[in-house]
C-alpha cells in the first residue's frame, strides 16, 4: 500500500539508521580517492567537479545538508541496516573531487596566487577528502611539508540557503533523530555547519589543540601554517601513520596503546580545555606503533563555558565515586536531564543510567566491545523505556553524549582493554591521581612543562 | 480510490531499475539523441519529477487520451507500475542504444494497437494509435520537460528550448507519429510550433470526473505517509501545478473551491525555486541511494563530458 510514499519514507528511516549508525560515510569518504588503478583514478578525473556550478549541482539542494545531519546525528557501529549504510554512503560516493583546476583557482582566489608559486611544490592530485573539500599534498616555501584543505568554491553560501530551509531540515530531523529536540538541534547544526565553513575556526582550535598537547608523549595534533591559512584554505603540517582499517590489523597490544591515547587526549581535552574535538571518526586518526596517534580534523569542537562541566563531574560523583543513589537523581535533575518529580523509582533510573558509567564504575581492566558501545546506543535511543518520557539531554551535552558514543564505538571496534577508571582518575581534576599505566608515567614531563606554561 | 493504488514494489526502485537498465555499460550507438543532445540533459534535469508530475495533469486533460487510459489501462490497480513503465520507456528512448530504443517503442506501438474503443464523456471514438493524440501526448511531455527545466531545474536558452523539441520529434516518430514537418501533420519542432499546437488543441480540451480522479490521486499526499513529509509532498505538487499553463490550471479549477482538496488552497503563498529544489534534492539523495544510479548517472556524464571536449560548444 501507498508505496511509492512509503519507499521514500523508509529511505528515511533508513537514513534515520545510518545516522544513528556512524558516519561510515566520512570514514569512507577517503575510498574515492585511495582506490588504486589508472582506470580508477582516469574516471575520478573525468568526474571531477570543474567549475563552482558543478559544486551547486552537487552539494546543494539539501545534498550537502543531508551529509552533514548524517554526519552530526552519527557515531555507533551496529544495527545499521544495508539500505541505510548505501544512502549515505551512495551520497558520499556521489561527490567526486576538485579538477585540479578548480582547486587551483580556490588556491588562488585565497592566497593570491597559483598554487605552483604559493609553493615549492604542489601536488595537483589530492590525497583525501575532507567534508566540503580536499586534502593536497605540498612543501612550502621553507621546505615544510603540508596537508592543504582546499574548500570547495561556493560550498558555504550553498549550504547557508539549505539551512535557511528549517522547515524542511525540521521534518528530516523529526525522522532522523526523533529522540531530540528539533528546535535546539537545528540551532546547534547550524552552528557547526556555520564553524565547519569557517577554517579559521577549525585553525583557531587546531592551533589549541597542538598548543596543549605540544610535548606530549603519544598524541600529536598537526600545528597550523598561519601565514598559509584562510577561511577557505587551511594548511598544517603533513602527518603521516597508519589508517585506522590498517591498525586494526596490529597486534591487541599495539591497539591497546593506541586507544590509551585516544582516551586520555579526549578526556584531557574535555578536562583541561574544556573543549571536546566532537568528531571521533576512525578517518580522523594516523596511527604509529607504540601508542603514538595523530589526530585530525579539528572542524567540529565544543568549548564549553566555565561551570558547564560541573553537572557532569556531579553526576559522576554521585553514581561513580560515592555511590549516592538519591543524590545522583538530584544531580540529573539539577543538570535537567530528569524531569524533578517523575514517577521512576530511582533504582530505575540508576539502572538506566549505569551502562553509561559502566567502563568506569569500577577499577580494573576492561575490554572494550562493539557489542557494549551497541548496547550503550541503543540505551540512548530506547524511547520505550519509561524514562524516555521525563529524561532529555539538554542541549549543551547533546554533543558530548554524541562524542562519547562515538568514542565507545571506536574503542569498542578496537577491542581495546585497559583500565578506564584508573586513567579517568589520573584526568579528573578533582582527583588528579598519579599515573596508573607506563603512557601515564610518560606523560609526567609534559604535564610539568603544561603547569609551568600555565603558572607563567 | 487511493488507499488501495499503491502495490507493492515501489515506485522509487522500479524507476531507478529502469534507469540503471537503460543507460547501456558499453554502447554500441548513442541512441537517437546522444551525449551532446540537449535532450540527455532535459531528462536527466532534478525538475524531471516535476516534468513528470506536469505532464500527467497535462495529458488527463484530453478527452480521447483520458478516455485511453482509463479504458485500457490498469493505473488504478497499480499505477506505480503504470509510472514505472512510461519512465522505462522514456528512458530507455532517452539513454538506450537504438535498437533498445526501437524495440521499446515497438512494444509500446503494438499494445496502442489494441487500446481503442469510445469515450464516455465526449461520446467520441477514439484509438491510441492516431496520430493527433500520439501527437497529444508526445507535446505534454515536451512542454512539460521545458517548463520544470525553466521554472525548477537548469534553464535552457531559447535555442536549447527549440533544440530540445527538435530533438524530441525523433520520439514522437518512435511512438508513432509519421514523420514529416508541423504543418505536414508532424510533431511540433520548435517552441513556436508547440505553443501554437497548444492553442489549435485547446478547444478540444475538457475535464471529466476520470481527470479529477487523476489530480486527485496525483497531487494528494497519500493515507500511510509519514507526517513529516507531508509538507515536503505538498511542495512538490503545488510546483507542478504552478509549472500548468494558465489555462490549464484554470480548466482544472487549481486555486478555486472546486478543486478544494486537491492542488493548492486558494490564496496559499506557492513554494518558491529554492524550496522547490531542496525538496527535489532530498529525493534526489534517495533515488541515488537506490542501486545501480550512481553509477548509471556517471556512465552518462562521462559521455556527455566526453562529448563536449570533442565538440567544443
Amino acid at each position: 500500500m501507498n508505496e511509492p510514499i512509503l519507499r521514500v519514507s523508509r529511505g528515511l528511516t533508513a537514513m534515520r539508521l545510518a545516522a544513528r549508525g556512524g558516519a561510515r560515510y566520512a570514514a569512507n569518504a577517503p575510498r574515492l580517492f585511495a582506490a588504486a588503478g589508472a582506470q580508477r583514478q582516469q574516471l575520478r578525473d573525468d568526474l571531477a567537479l570543474r567549475t563552482a556550478q558543478d559544486v551547486a549541482d552537487t552539494l546543494g539542494t539539501m545534498k550537502g545538508v543531508l551529509m552533514k545531519i548524517g554526519q552530526l546525528a552519527s557515531y555507533v557501529d551496529d544495527g545499521i541496516a544495508p539500505p541505510a549504510r548505501r544512502i549515505l554512503g551512495r551520497l558520499q560516493d556521489s561527490v567526486p573531487p576538485m579538477s585540479a583546476e578548480l582547486a587551483a583557482s580556490v588556491i588562488e582566489a585565497e592566497l593570491g596566487a597559483a598554487p605552483e608559486r604559493v609553493f615549492k611544490e604542489w601536488d595537483p592530485l589530492p590525497i583525501a577528502a575532507a567534508s566540503i573539500g580536499q586534502v593536497h599534498r605540498a612543501i612550502t616555501a621553507d621546505g615544510l611539508a603540508v596537508a592543504v584543505k582546499v574548500q570547495y568554491p561556493g560550498i558555504a553560501e550553498t549550504i547557508a540557503a539549505d539551512l535557511g530551509n528549517v522547515s524542511l531540515i525540521r521534518s528530516l530531523l523529526k525522522m532522523a533523530v526523533p529522540s531530540q529536540d528539533v528546535t535546539s538541534l537545528i540551532e546547534e547544526l547550524r552552528e557547526r555547519i556555520g564553524e565547519e565553513l569557517d577554517y579559521l575556526r577549525e585553525a583557531e582550535n587546531q592551533r589549541l589543540f597542538a598548543a596543549h598537547f605540544d610535548g606530549h608523549p603519544t598524541a600529536r595534533v598537526p600545528k597550523i601554517v598561519d601565514e598559509l591559512s584562510t577561511a577557505r584554505v587551511m594548511t598544517s603540517e603533513l602527518a603521516a601513520g597508519a589508517r585506522f582499517a590498517e591498525m586494526l590489523a596490529w597486534p591487541q597490544e599495539e591497539k591497546d596503546l593506541a586507544a590509551e591515547t585516544i582516551y586520555r587526549f579526549t578526556f584531557r581535552s574535555l578536562y583541561e580545555l574544556n573543549a571536546f574535538n566532537g568528531d571521533p571518526h576512525p578517518g580522523n586518526y594516523l596511527f604509529e606503533p607504540g601508542g603514538q596517534v595523530t589526530f585530525l580534523d579539528f572542524g567540529l569542537v565544543k568549548h564549553f563555558k566555565a561551570g558547564e562541566l560541573d553537572p557532569l563531574i556531579h553526576m559522576i560523583e554521585t553514581l561513580v565515586l560515592r555511590y549516592d543513589p538519591e543524590a545522583f537523581r538530584r544531580a540529573m535533575e539539577e543538570a535537567d536531564f530528569l524531569e524533578p518529580g517523575a514517577p521512576i523509582p530511582t533504582e530505575d533510573v540508576v539502572a538506566h543510567m549505569s551502562l553509561f558509567y559502566e567502563s568506569i564504575r569500577h577499577r580494573g581492566p576492561r575490554t572494550m566491545t562493539s557489542e557494549y558501545s551497541s548496547a550503550v546506543a541503543r540505551r540512548y535511543v530506547d524511547f520505550k523505556n519509561p524514562l524516555a518520557a521525563y529524561a532529555k539531554i539538554p542541549r549543551p551535552y547533546v554533543i558530548v553524549q554524541r562524542i562519547n558514543l562515538g568514542l565507545f564505538a571506536i574503542l569498542g571496534q578496537m577491542n581495546a582493554t585497559a583500565d578506564w577508571r584508573g586513567l579517568s582518575e589520573e584526568i579528573w581534576p578533582w582527583v588528579k591521581a598519579p599515573p596508573s599505566t607506563p603512557m601515564g608515567e610518560a606523560e609526567r614531563p609534559w604535564l610539568a612543562q603544561l603547569a609551568l606554561r600555565r603558572d607563567r | 480510490m487511493t488507499a488501495e493504488v499503491f502495490p507493492d514494489a515501489g515506485l522509487f526502485q522500479r524507476g531507478a531499475a529502469a534507469f540503471a537498465a537503460s543507460v547501456p555499460v558499453e554502447p554500441a550507438d548513442d541512441g537517437f539523441f546522444g551525449p551532446a543532445s540537449v535532450t540527455w540533459r532535459v531528462h536527466a534535469d532534478l525538475s524531471a519529477p516535476v516534468a513528470g508530475l506536469r505532464s500527467l495533469l497535462l495529458q488527463a486533460l484530453h478527452p480521447l487520451a483520458m478516455a485511453g487510459v482509463d479504458q485500457h489501462s490498469h493505473w488504478r490497480d497499480d499505477p506505480a507500475e503504470r509510472f514505472a513503465s512510461t519512465a522505462a520507456y522514456v528512458l530507455t528512448t532517452t539513454y538506450g542504444e537504438r535498437a533498445a530504443a526501437r524495440a521499446a517503442a515497438e512494444r509500446v506501438r503494438r499494445v496502442h494497437e489494441r487500446v481503442r474503443g469510445t469515450d464516455t464523456v465526449t461520446g467520441q471514438p477514439y484509438a491510441a494509435a492516431d496520430p493527433a493524440l500520439l501527437i497529444w501526448v508526445h507535446a505534454g511531455f515536451v512542454d512539460s520537460g521545458l517548463a520544470a527545466a525553466a521554472l525548477y531545474g537548469t534553464a535552457l536558452t531559447p535555442a536549447e528550448q527549440d533544440q530540445y523539441v527538435a530533438e524530441m520529434t525523433a520520439a514522437a516518430e518512435l511512438a508513432g507519429v509519421p514523420p514529416g514537418s508541423f504543418a505536414e501533420g508532424g510533431a511540433p519542432a520548435s517552441v513556436a510550433e508547440l505553443d501554437a499546437y497548444f492553442e489549435a488543441v485547446r478547444p478540444s480540451l475538457t475535464t471529466s470526473t476520470s481527470t479529477d480522479d487523476i489530480a486527485t490521486y496525483l497531487l494528494g499526499m497519500p493515507p500511510g505517509v509519514e507526517p513529516e513529509l507531508s509538507e515536503a509532498w505538498e511542495i512538490l505538487a503545488t510546483a507542478a501545478v504552478i509549472s500548468l499553463p494558465g489555462w490549464a490550471r484554470d480548466m482544472y479549477g487549481f486555486g478555486t473551491a472546486r478543486a478544494a482538496g486537491t492542488g493548492p488552497a486558494p490564496g496559499s503563498v506557492p513554494p518558491g525555486r529554492d524550496e522547490v529544489r531542496q525538496v527535489l534534492g532530498l529525493l534526489d539523495a534517495l533515488y541515488l541511494g537506490e542501486p545501480g544510479v550512481l553509477e548509471a548517472r556517471q556512465r552518462l556524464t562521462l559521455r556527455m563530458r566526453e562529448a563536449e571536449r570533442e565538440l567544443p560548444r
